[in-house]
């Protein structure tokens, strides 16, 4: 009986093709809105996850103020480490002096961040050497060219599979050799270029004097002893680098705090944001689709009076009817949302090949979208399928 | 028991209401009686209130006052949607002046139709909607489309369409209005062949050719009955 009225449902909207198409074309817009917007949102996440991977909790990242215009005060700098590192509340810290520089090993070179670090980069890092070993104190005061890899660095110069052989080999560096004494695990984070995978190691003053000067990226990463002290730290060392920079009171550091709790937070917030905003305007799309399919239904309702009229008159009940109509919406939305399903995981592959976006498909970006065309399936067509049904069969005989 | 009244209706009277709330009464208490294998012609002015009598005995829409008796049952107050669908689905075979067949539907699969609302299997409804397709002669257009056909095939698809669940009781609003005096007659000659099957026939017609027909003729004006046994003037 309700396959009966499930083949009527289904001929009706074959029998006007193109109607259905357009009504369904909402639905497929919607849902693959749906899934794009997932996929954007939960990429967007990973990206903040992986950026933040390999900072614990309890670091304060301190770097120069950008434009910071106070007269006579000197630039942080190497000798800031030790004076942070004596503050009671930190544990240890370690510079960091970033930038990109061509390494070649034989014939194999390609643009690579190295990353000038103190001995301790590593565990505060989070990173794990997987041959050889990591440089040492003495290397770093005297300055030595050796360098730890990447996973991927390795495996891009010494070719895939061989990390492990580096150990040993000399590689150059802006020009210059560089003995390989270690290499990492692989970290995995799917991030290229900012991924410690694709980053080699140096001593900070190495790196400073042989290959960016007072150029580059300079930070100090401090580990502080507790993740509570977080306020009281920053401002002890707040106090003693402004000492250390004569900066005068009134005026304003040359330098910023951050600790990686607020920085995660930052910006997983501005991931949260960027999803809702994106999941709103999916919304409304998908609003005005159900708005769609509704008046479709209504104009179908119309046009088909008569046809109700005498399904009534020759024993349709006010069931079948209603029946009917909403396995005409459902069908129609559902056949929309499949569509979109495949249409929205379709984009996904050509929307990464662009520089900048990261969508990742998901089992819950489809299940979203279907759900939610059998939802606008049933909300949007409940209403006027209710109507057909309720017609009088005396008017609806006459067509009114 | 030939004198057994399978339709009974006292005191009938049917009104509609304006969107203002003015009352347009059009039955005004109408007392009818049609006995089982009865052809009963319903005759009278037009807007009379023929058809509105006949859609309440139908159940159609309900009367608004007076008892209703079908088959010793009293349903006059039956306002449920399962059991009104039910009685014009088994007891009733409605036809109209316009036919109302499903365009989109073949002639066999329109015949079929009320079999569905019955929950008969597709092979039983459609073995049946074919033998009425050759009863009727018209075995040869059952995949044709109603567009298809003559006003007078379309009529008599819409007669077999009325029969499929074999009702006791077929009602016709006029069934030879839209049709040509010829073909009107081969209708009757249906009517005939189903009155001596057995079937009470009720038929609204302003055609005293086909009024002819039926075993009695009632004649309404202004919602009632003034003439239970109405004689035509020659
Ligand atoms: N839904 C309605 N609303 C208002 N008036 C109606 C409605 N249906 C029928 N009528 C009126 O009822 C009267 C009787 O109509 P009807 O039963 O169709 O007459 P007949 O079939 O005898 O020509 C007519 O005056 C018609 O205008
Ligand atoms: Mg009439």
């Amino acid at each position: 009986m309700n396959l009966e009225i499930l083949n009527m449902a289904g001929s009706a909207l074959t029998s006007n093709k193109t109607r259905t198409a357009l009504s369904a074309l909402g639905v497929v817009i919607g849902v693959s809105t749906v899934i794009l917007v997932v996929g954007i949102g939960l990429g967007a996440e990973q990206k903040v996850e992986q950026q933040f991977k390999n900072l614990s909790a309890n670091s304060l990242i301190i770097m120069s103020e950008m434009g910071h215009d106070a007269i006579g005060s000197s630039k942080l700098g190497i000798e800031d480490v030790d004076l942070v590192k004596n503050a009671s509340m930190v544990k240890t810290a370690t510079a960091m002096l970033g930038g990109n520089v061509s390494a070649a090993y034989g014939k194999e070179s390609a643009s690579k961040r190295v990353i000038g670090g103190t001995a301790e980069i590593f565990p505060i890092s989070n990173l794990n050497i997987g041959a050889g070993r990591a440089f040492t104190d003495e290397e770093s005061a005297d300055r030595a060219n050796v360098a730890v890899l990447g996973w991927q660095v390795a495996n891009d110069l010494f070719g895939d599979g061989n990390e492990n052989d580096s150990v040993g080999k000399t590689i150059t560096l802006k020009n210059k050799k560089f003995e390989v004494i270690g290499v990492l695990e692989k970290n995995g984070s799917g991030m290229p270029m900012l991924s410690p995978d694709d980053s080699v190691y140096v001593p900070i003053l190495t790196a400073e004097k042989a290959l960016f000067g007072s150029t580059g990226m300079f930070v100090i990463n401090a580990q502080i002893t507790d993740v509570k002290l977080v306020d009281v730290a920053t401002y002890e060392i707040t106090t003693m680098l402004r000492k250390a920079h004569n900066i005068r009171k009134g005026r304003a550091d040359d330098f910023q705090i951050r600790d990686a709790g607020s920085m995660v937070a930052a910006a997983t917030g501005a991931a949260a944001m960027m999803t809702n905003l994106l999941i709103s305007v999916a919304a409304i799309v998908l609003l005005v689709s159900g708005i769609g399919i509704m008046n479709v239904m209504f104009v179908t309702v119309t046009e088909r009076t008569r046809e109700i009229g005498i399904i009534k008159a020759i024993g349709g009940r006010q069931k079948d009817i209603l029946t009917q109509f909403l396995l005409e919406a459902i069908i129609l939305s559902i056949t929309g949302g499949v569509l979109g399903i495949i249409i929205g995981f379709s984009a996904i592959p050509l929307l990464n090949q662009m520089e900048g976006w990261y969508v990742m498909p998901s089992l819950k970006g489809a299940l979203l979208g279907f759900i939610f065309s059998g939802f606008v399936g049933i909300f949007f067509g409940f209403y006027p399928a209710l109507r057909a049904s309720r017609l009088d069969p005396v008017d609806a005989l006459r067509g009114e | 028991m030939p004198d057994f009244p399978i339709i009974q209706t006292q005191n009938i009277c049917k009104s509609f209401y304006l969107e203002g709330g003015q009352e347009i009464p059009v039955l005004r208490g109408v007392d009818l009686e049609v006995q089982k294998g009865e052809f009963v012609a319903l005759m009278g002015d037009s807007g009379g209130g023929k058809s509105t009598l006949l859609n309440v005995i139908g159940c159609l829409h309900p009367a608004t006052f007076g008892s209703y008796f079908l088959d010793g049952e009293d349903i006059g107050h039956i306002s449920d949607d399962y059991t009104l669908a039910f009685i014009r689905n088994r007891k009733i075979g409605f036809i109209f002046q316009s036919f109302n067949l499903l365009h989109k539907l073949s002639a066999l699969k329109n015949v079929a139709l009320p079999g569905i609302y019955h929950g008969m299997p597709k092979e039983e409804r459609e073995q049946k909607a074919s033998q009425l397709l050759i009863d009727m002669g018209l075995f040869d257009h059952a995949e044709h489309r109603p567009t298809k056909l003559s006003g007078g095939q379309q009529q008599r698809v819409a007669i077999a369409r009325a029969l499929i669940n074999d009702p006791q009781i077929i009602l016709a609003d006029e069934p030879t209005g839209a049709l040509d005096s010829h073909t009107g007659e081969e209708i009757m000659k249906i009517f005939m062949k189903l009155k001596s099957k057995g079937k009470t026939i009720l038929m609204v017609t302003h055609s005293p050719s086909a009024a002819h027909y039926a075993d009695r003729i009632i004649f309404m004006r202004d919602g009632r009955i003034i003439d239970q046994n109405y004689k035509i003037p020659k």
